[in-house]
């Protein structure tokens, strides 16, 4: 099923093709453009694809996570460092937080240090963006807090990695009420079966304004916080669509020519049972008052929602600033898990267009019985790279629009 | 870049007999990933599975006007493919292949395409094939006018049977027609789909004063300073109240205060301004009978008028 995409090649990456919400591209010191891809779960930790000649990616090397109650899940790669997340699936275990690695021989990562979050209270890291080859912004536990609510264990920290062999924390930054020991009083939970915790997720900086992140809170809503300060960042603006929506806010993307910000939500119950999970235009020309002014146009919902596995908005291609990256102000594209990969044109931000689509078919034994597009990343030739959070793998497309 | 996602409609005309069905025959062998559209099951003999039939029909409009027959069927063939492709009952297609056989006119497809805001959406005018016989010329003196019609409104020509006909004699009469046309000469409907679908809009060449001794006139109108678009709105306006029906061809770009806009008409309906990147300023006219003084004079009048 398709709109101006086409389909260049899969790999299912040697039997282990549930990606998470990691890829980022290294351009090699040979010549060779490799994608980094983290595994959705263990075993696998991180596998590297040669996408030089994106119709024969090729794997150059896949390893193993030390314990199966942990994934990595996400990861980045600034020139020869590669950052990669460690989240346990129970409070306590180890490791959780970050591990860096030197990858200039893509074949032969050789880790250089680690970073701790563990603790009785931490689950470690769910997300890193690692841009500029010094700064670590991530969704990760503190073990030096204690959360209210266990679900609101991951704030935003900010780790100095200038020295790679020692990474320091710098900074961080919670929704006020959510720790122990907060003046303001606990957040009103969304009920129960929506409650996924007021925790960050995406923790954007971009050159254009490194003294702000653009960070999801998941039920939370978004913010933009001034991190000129990094030791003390703080919120500048807030803006949440639940309720009476259905919470779960992971991606704040700038567009910074165009003075907007997109906001994807992201589903996490099959069959549509928290749809609406959209993706949000706000317009954005005054930082401290966010404005909502449209929504991407959804697939169409009834041919969707109960088809199986997960429906609605996830990840966005978030025009990292790094070589290798595409970067557009008026192209915005998102995964939508069974709805595939999805482009839409925003040059109007109130009346988004759908303008590419591409929804492969269901891997083999997949446990949903269908596709489930789980991130994106396109590349400076235009090249549109999609994992699926079942099995499939990777996908390599050609968009044209 | 400004994206435009949506799928273009190729229409592809020429006189019965012309080789019309050899062509879309031989452009969906080589690019499969297209929804043909034609007018009598069976007529183009594909075995592809998105084929699709439509039944030409006419509504009366309450202007009365002869060549704004919407075609109502086409209309709802594209809009349902686009719905159905959306909801994954139909893989996908890149491109839309119209086959104008019965419809001697390319005119109302391309009005067709223009007018409806909802097919707008999802659709845009590709370029317009004229396949013209160069074996059997005379053929066409049977409605000479509508031969000249689609030849006018032609983004390319393609010359059939080249290989038993006078392809410079049917290129130099073409060329009379419609002197920028893009021609590509064919034996057996075998061309280069590419060369032939990735056409854009022309807009940009000098014609040479139409030989033909026919009342067809082709010429360009340039624009060497920025206007505004109330002027150019109004222009067009003007041009089709006075002069619709006789304009066979308008296309070309335009630059307003605000940028480039690329500007498409047939007969009095006329595409949206779409903005463009690049483009030389000006407007090839394709008309029946209407002098490049005529426009000339009544652009600068109204630019008198609006400054």
């Amino acid at each position: 099923m398709f709109l101006n995409m086409k389909l260049l090649a899969q790999h299912t990456l040697n039997g282990f093709g549930g990606m998470g919400e990691g890829m980022s591209m290294q351009l090699a010191r040979d010549g060779r453009r490799v994608l980094w891809l983290a595994h959705e779960s263990a075993p696998k930790n991180f596998t590297a694809v040669d996408v030089t000649d994106p119709r024969k990616p090729k794997v150059i090397v896949q390893t193993d996570l030390p314990h199966a109650q942990m994934r990595s899940n996400s990861l980045e790669v600034a020139g020869d460092l590669m950052a990669v997340a460690y989240q346990t699936t129970k409070f306590g275990l180890k490791p959780a937080g970050f591990e860096l690695f030197d990858v200039s021989v893509p074949e032969k990562p050789k880790s250089i240090s680690t970073f701790d979050a563990s603790g009785p209270h931490s689950r470690g890291c769910h997300q890193l963006w690692f841009v500029d080859g010094k700064t670590v912004h991530m969704a990760c536990a503190d073990p030096e807090q204690k959360p209210r609510n266990p679900k609101d264990d991951q704030v935003y920290r900010i780790v100095d990695v200038a020295n790679p062999s020692k990474p320091v924390a710098v900074g961080r930054w919670h929704l006020p009420g959510t720790m122990d020991g907060d003046d303001a009083p606990p957040p009103k939970r969304l009920p129960a079966k929506f409650d996924a915790g007021f925790r960050a997720h995406n923790t954007n900086v971009y050159p254009e304004r490194p003294d702000r992140c653009y960070l999801a809170y998941i039920d939370g809503g978004v913010m933009v916080l001034d991190i000129s300060d990094r030791a003390r960042p703080k919120m500048l603006s807030h803006w949440t669509n639940s309720p009476p929506y259905n919470g779960f806010n992971h991606t704040v993307l700038p567009l910074f020519g165009r003075g907007l910000l997109v906001v994807s939500d992201e589903c996490v119950q099959d069959n549509g049972a928290d749809w609406p999970k959209l993706v949000w235009m706000l317009d954005a020309r005054d930082e401290t008052n966010l404005v909502s002014v449209s929504t991407l146009p959804a697939p169409p919902v009834d041919a969707f929602k109960t088809k199986g596995g997960r429906f609605g908005a996830h990840n966005l291609h978030e025009n990292p600033p790094v070589p290798g990256a595409w970067r557009s102000e008026n192209v915005v594209l998102g995964t939508f898990f069974n709805a595939g990969v999805r482009a839409y044109d925003v040059t109007d931000p109130y009346s988004p267009r759908e303008i590419a689509y591409f929804v492969p078919p269901a891997p083999e034994k997949s446990k949903t019985g269908q596709i489930q597009l789980n991130d994106v990343f396109v590349d400076d030739r235009g090249i549109v790279f999609t994992v699926d959070r079942g099995g499939g793998g990777l996908y390599a497309l050609e968009m044209n629009v | 870049m400004i994206p435009d996602g949506r799928t273009p409609v190729i229409v592809v005309t020429g006189f019965l007999g012309s080789g019309k069905t050899t062509l879309v025959n031989q452009l969906v062998r080589k690019e499969s990933d297209s929804l043909v559209i034609v007018n009598e099951f069976g007529e183009v003999p594909v075995d592809h599975e998105l084929m699709e039939s439509s039944v030409e029909k006419a509504i009366a409009l309450p202007n009365g006007c002869l060549c704004c027959h919407l075609r109502g069927d086409l209309e709802e063939t594209l809009i349902g493919a686009a719905m159905r492709r959306r909801r994954g009952e139909i893989a996908g297609f890149d491109r839309v292949i119209v086959e104008t056989s019965g419809l001697a006119d390319p005119g109302p497809v391309a009005q067709t395409l223009y007018a409806d805001q909802a097919l707008a959406r999802d659709f845009k005018l590709g370029p317009i094939v004229t396949v013209v016989d160069a074996f059997d010329l005379d053929s066409r003196n049977a409605s000479i006018d509508i031969a000249r019609a689609q030849i006018a409104a032609a983004d390319v020509v393609v010359l059939s049977k080249v290989d038993r006909g006078d392809a410079a004699r049917a290129e130099a009469e073409v060329r009379g027609l419609n002197a920028g046309v893009t021609c590509i000469r064919a034996s057996f409907g075998d061309v280069d789909p590419q060369a032939l679908l990735q056409v854009e809009s022309q807009g940009n060449r000098e014609f040479p004063a139409t030989r033909h001794s026919s009342k067809i006139r082709s010429f360009v109108l340039r624009f060497d300073q920025p206007v505004r678009r109330e002027l150019l709105q109004q222009f067009i306006s003007t041009l089709i109240d006075l002069r619709g029906p006789d304009l066979l061809r308008v296309k070309g770009f335009v630059p307003l205060e605000s940028g480039l806009v690329a500007i498409q008409g047939v007969r009095h309906v006329f595409d949206r301004l779409r903005p463009v990147e690049s483009g030389e300023p000006a407007l090839v006219f394709i008309t029946n009978g209407v002098e490049k003084t005529e426009v000339e004079a009544l652009w600068q009048a109204m630019r008198r008028l609006g400054s």
